[in-house]
């Protein structure tokens, strides 16, 4: 019954659009608003939207508001400005009548009321809304909209709006009941290219007595559409991937200077880290105090004093701790844990031990869609500032006469010692070069982790599993080592979960760690053995 | 056990081993007759420490053959049953253990059960007593019985070491420059020991020390770039125009 | 050493404290009236209870690390098991107590909507299994680990670095409510244990002797351990591995044996632990718990055994100290200790010590005419 009456409602738009004067349609659907019933106001909004009359738009936009008020039969739209109009002749209307009741909605109600708002405002003359309208319609499959959309097809100059409007109208023909083999074919075509998940879900839900030759068509466009949407389903975990494995290279890189080539566990590594994130957030404060406008770079701003405060709290620590060490890894290591500790609770009592807030300024946010793909700004940023950051430290470590010291004082102390190289500094340096990389690795994970005291702990195991599993003294190791893990847990979630997963991978590194016990790029041959 | 495939005591055929592209051992041969003392010489980098560390079990070839008295396959065990077989390994530092006193550095080293269980219910029996008391006399250690091993000199923790070679009663010493760090007298008593030991036993030293390896007065095989560049006596080797130009210098 | 009785003045001082601990502690507690000087009160029994729990514990850290060189950071994970076992053990206790009063399956089950009892919580009903259980649980994850990490010579820091992994990987398994060990909460509620109220006074006492005798226990195993032949091969590894192995000692089955023996130790204090503080949950198995364990070995004299003691009964004692007057300031002396100890106490309080006696005492056998001066030590 709705079916026919929606068609006669298509009809009578039809020869609407033909000879623009013929009246009746609207006046006839606006009573059934005073009907009180859910079926009546669902007829009447689509009559309505079929009717081509000027007030159709302002009427079910009342309907959706609440705004259309009925009183003993007469049909009154208040406007959002406050006054009342008829609904009949759009004239202002004389005093509030008693009894003004709103026209009821529910459920069923609303979607007539998207669909109809959908094809009211396919023929817009705002691209923006046109194109949210075909969406509208592709979403409401309302087949009274297909006469607005057949008109919006052939005047539709956007050629982004005009493959939505495509798109819908397929969508539209491939549920409506008249609909010719042919054309059904056509629309399969279409939503096949389409390839989305809406598509998909379209495809698979064929209404019943569909053509033998249409379901057959639709089913091959669901095998398609199903490899295609795992291709960038592949792609889109690989890209978390990289995006956790860039967020693992971060924390790991000044971790694989000093454990990787000093061969110093700083188990306050994670701390720098934190230092790192915090020295942002002290920036950010005093933007927002001092000069609001600058907000927008309080990153750039926030990575050289975060690598010089790591940086220095590095070096400190490193000239009245751990040069009294050197050579006895296991006690670095309780020493370092110590440091972490104090300088977890300094951070606690300085700043409190709840979270801080650091913001993201606002070229960081939104997201880029590529295909399928759908990557936010914030983490390409991560991912790009990663690179940049191993690029970096690879090229001080290879051209810079700081990075020549180094590998010669990692490859024989006494040597280079005796060659003038003044090894106390090297040492002094190296390790401030590598708490201020995880400085400036906490500007960046301040974006996408809570910043608080514990914000170095959650890194530190992990970091130590990117360094030992990628092989220790060696920078490309690093990077592999991050990218594999970011990958391999990104892959293992969606079957093991988030939690699962990353034991699994902590599993497979201890049992890695025991064939190789150099990890992936061992340094092999005399050189390693002490 | 099956017949051994050869009558010598250690025998290398062919062996290489190679670290990242770097032969460190390259088709290396190499013979030692039941108590046989071979003296290996060679510049730094020849492979002396990596043919030792093949045959204790330390590093595994990437080809070639290693057989201990003709039937057992070096090149499949590890250290530890490599040392029950009966090879004995001095470290070119001496390696002896700081924490405990001599005696006790030598009971540990006393050939018999190797398990954790034996040993947690292991009493010193009069036997090993005597053979303590025999050992101590022998690398001259008896005045130092009761001090840690690491309190002791240079010299004495060398000749300790060679005390706990012994104590394993091994076929085969490997002994790497035992003469490193040592007064003149030390050097010369040295080589009287180890002259002494290969009455019984086979020995191969590694040594740079010429005048120590001319004292031990026996066949020399001279190394280079992983191979065996010359063997025979002493005189002859050092006559070779190779061996003088890699490694004894003009 | 050339005597190796058990029985040397170091032996008896310890047993001879414990013994005294475990008479006073009932006797103020039970005898003294309350509001005497002499009083112990009701709280305090447990609370040193715990301390001993921890003490048997740091002697099983010390075992391994003072001895044989393992730093392992993740002992706290064996403890955490030896407790789980033992709470499974009174969850079942509890019965039909719960607040679901459902009679076979604990409160947190029934919460999760759960049908039946998992395989793995059968028989923990039955005190013997679940006795056997807090040794086997620990002692097996120990022996699989060590099987690997041994055998492929894993050491020092790498093997510190990947002990760690394994607890943190543990702590993250057992905050999972679908593990079947009652997620976030852990274990609680318990009612009674044997057949007595787990919150009696009495019960307390028995539990808290029992510890002292555990501790004891622990401690004459361990010494009869590192006195013997077996003790001296593991300082051997410690000090030069391929030295020992050269020497034909299988240094991974040594390793592997004393590993598995010190996990199912740090088990048997887990379970004392358990019913003394009423609760078993994953934050147990937390990387932190277990490096703090170290410090107490350190502080106390690594590779001395009375010093682990001493070590876990000062630091905790501290804890309570500081939690109590100044909670903000325990993590900065809890940090400052691991600095403190590893800059400048490498050989903690036994250790150092024990250096300063050698050191009056051979320059009184100095002066002595023809005394000999190292016969004696």
């Amino acid at each position: 019954m709705i079916i026919l009456r929606h068609l006669l409602a298509a009809f009578a738009v039809l020869i609407g659009m033909a000879s623009s004067a013929f009246a009746g349609v609207y006046e006839d659907a606006l009573p059934k608003f005073a009907a009180d019933s859910y079926a009546e106001t669902d007829a009447a909004i689509s009559a309505v939207a079929g009717s081509g009359h000027p007030l159709s738009l302002k009427v079910v936009e009342a309907v959706r508001d609440g705004r259309l008020l009925v009183s003993s039969g007469q049909i009154i739209i208040r406007e959002p400005s406050g006054n009342l109009i008829s609904a009949v002749t759009g004239q202002a209307f004389g005093p509030t009548p008693s009894g003004l009741k709103p026209v009821r909605i529910n459920n069923r109600v609303r979607r007539a009321i998207e669909a109809a708002l959908g094809s009211l405002t396919l023929l817009s003359s705002d691209p923006a809304a046109r194109l949210q309208a075909a969406r509208a319609v592709f979403r409401s499959r309302d087949e009274t909209a297909l006469p607005n959309l057949e008109t919006a097809i052939t005047q539709e100059t956007d050629a982004n709006v005009k493959g939505a409007l495509q798109i819908a109208r397929a969508a539209v023909l491939l549920g409506a009941s008249g609909t010719s083999t042919a054309d059904r074919l056509k629309a399969v075509e279409a939503l096949q290219a389409r390839g989305d998940q809406d598509a998909l879900a379209l495809l698979s839900t064929l209404p019943v007595g569909v053509q033998p030759e249409v379901a057959d068509a639709a089913g091959k466009a669901v095998e398609s559409i199903r490899s295609r949407l795992a291709f960038w389903n592949a792609l889109q975990n690989v890209w978390y991937g990289i995006s956790l494995g860039s967020v693992l290279l971060l924390a790991a890189i000044g971790l694989a200077i000093t454990f990787g080539t000093m061969g110093v566990i700083n188990m306050a590594h994670g701390e720098m880290v934190m230092l790192g994130a915090y020295t942002t957030f002290v920036v950010q404060e005093a933007i927002r105090t001092y000069a609001p406008e600058l907000f927008g770079i309080s990153l750039f701003l926030s990575l050289p004093l975060a690598f010089v405060v790591a940086g220095a709290v590095g070096i400190l620590i490193e000239r009245t701790v751990i040069r009294f060490l050197y050579g006895r890894p296991l006690e670095t290591l309780l020493a370092t844990w110590g440091l972490s500790l104090i300088l977890q609770q300094t951070v606690r009592t300085i700043f409190g031990p709840t979270n801080r807030e650091v913001g993201t300024p606002a070229w960081m946010s939104g997201a880029l869609e590529i295909g399928g793909l759908s990557l936010t700004y914030n983490r390409i940023a991560i991912v790009i500032f990663a690179f940049a950051a191993f690029a970096t430290l690879l090229l001080v470590m290879r051209y810079t006469s700081l990075g020549l010291y180094m590998r010669a004082v990692t490859q024989n102390r006494r040597m280079a010692g005796s060659m003038g190289i003044r090894t106390n500094r090297i040492d002094a340096l190296a390790f401030g070069l590598g708490s201020g990389v995880a400085g400036i690795a906490g500007v960046a994970l301040s974006q996408i982790d809570n910043v608080s005291p514990n914000l170095g702990q959650s890194y530190i195991i992990d970091s130590f599993m990117v360094v030992v599993f990628g092989g220790v003294g060696n920078l490309w190791g690093t990077l592999v080592g991050a990218m594999t893990l970011g990958i391999a847990n990104k892959f293992l979630e969606p079957y093991a979960g988030a939690v699962l997963g990353k034991i699994v991978l902590l599993v497979a590194i201890i049992l890695f760690i025991q064939r190789r016990p150099r990890g992936l790029f061992a340094l092999r041959g005399r050189a390693v053995e002490a | 056990m099956s017949e051994p495939i050869t009558p010598t005591l250690l025998y290398l055929d062919n062996v290489t081993v190679s670290f990242d592209g770097f032969r460190a051992l390259n088709a290396l041969s190499l013979a030692i007759d039941h108590a046989e003392m071979r003296a290996i010489i060679g510049p730094n980098g020849a492979g002396k420490t990596t043919m030792m560390d093949v045959i204790t079990g330390k590093t595994r070839p990437n080809q070639g053959t290693a057989l201990f008295e003709g039937v057992h396959d070096l090149t499949v065990l590890d250290e530890a049953a490599i040392a029950e077989l009966g090879i004995g390994r001095k470290f070119q530092t001496p390696t002896v253990f700081d924490m405990h006193n001599v005696e006790d550095n030598l009971l540990l080293a006393l050939k018999g059960e190797r398990g954790p269980f034996a040993a947690l219910f292991s009493r010193r029996t009069t036997r090993e007593r005597e053979r303590i008391e025999a050992l101590l006399e022998r690398v001259r250690l008896s005045a130092h019985r009761y001090r840690k091993a690491g309190e002791l000199s240079h010299g004495q923790k060398q000749w300790l070491e060679i005390g706990m070679l012994l104590a394993q009663e091994p076929k085969l010493l490997l002994v790497d420059e035992p003469a490193a760090g040592m007064t003149d007298q030390e050097t010369a008593d040295t080589a009287d020991l180890l002259r002494d030991i290969a009455k019984t036993r086979a020995v191969v030293v590694v040594e740079h020390d010429m005048t120590f390896v001319r004292d031990l007065g026996v066949k020399v095989t001279c190394l280079h770039e992983g191979s065996v560049l010359a063997e025979g006596s002493l005189d002859a080797v050092s006559a070779n125009e190779r061996v003088i130009e890699v490694y004894l210098g003009r | 050493m050339t005597t190796q009785s058990l029985i040397d003045r170091q032996s008896i001082i310890v047993l001879s404290l414990l013994a005294a601990t475990a008479v006073l502690v009932p006797v103020l507690n039970t005898v003294a009236p309350p509001g005497s000087a002499l009083h112990l009160s009701d709280y305090l029994v447990p609370l040193l209870g715990k301390y001993l729990c921890f003490a048997l514990l740091a002697l099983s850290v010390d075992l391994i690390w003072g001895f044989c060189g393992i730093l392992s950071l993740g002992h706290g994970a064996f403890f955490a098991l030896g407790g789980y076992a033992m709470g499974m053990y009174l969850m079942r206790q509890i019965g039909s107590r719960g607040v679901y009063a459902d009679p076979i399956l604990p409160d947190f089950m029934v919460f999760l909507n759960w049908r039946e009892l998992p395989w793995f919580w059968h028989g923990f009903d039955w005190f013997p299994i679940a006795a056997l259980m807090v040794i086997a649980a620990p002692g097996l994850l120990a022996f699989i680990f060590g099987w690997f990490a041994f055998r492929s010579r894993v050491t020092g820091v790498y093997l510190s670095i990947i002990t760690q992994a394994m607890t943190f990987a543990l702590m993250l398994a057992f905050f999972r409510n679908d593990m079947g060990f009652g997620g976030n909460n852990g274990l609680t509620d318990f009612k009674e244990i044997l057949g007595f109220p787990i919150q009696s006074g009495s019960t307390r006492i028995v539990l808290f002797v029992l510890s002292t005798v555990a501790l004891a226990a622990g401690y004459l195993l361990c010494k009869w351990i590192v006195n013997s032949k077996l003790g001296k091969v593991l300082v051997a590894v410690r000090d030069a591995e391929s030295r020992t192995r050269f020497l034909g000692y299988r240094v991974e089955i040594y390793k592997l044996a004393v590993f598995t023996l010190s996990a199912m130790i740090a088990g048997v204090a887990g379970a004392l632990y358990v019913p003394q503080v009423g609760i078993i949950n994953p934050s147990e198995f937390a990387p932190a718990n277990s490096i703090e364990v170290v410090i107490w070995v350190a502080v106390g004299g690594r590779g001395t055994l009375a010093g682990a003691i001493l070590g876990a009964l000062v630091v905790n004692a501290g804890k309570t100290w500081f939690t109590g007057a100044l909670p903000e300031f325990w993590l900065f002396a809890l940090g400052g200790l691991f600095v403190f100890v590893t800059l400048l106490m490498p050989r903690g309080i036994l250790g150092g010590g024990t250096d300063l006696w050698a050191k009056v005492r051979r320059s009184r056998t100095r002066h002595a005419p023809g005394g000999l001066p190292y016969a004696a030590e």
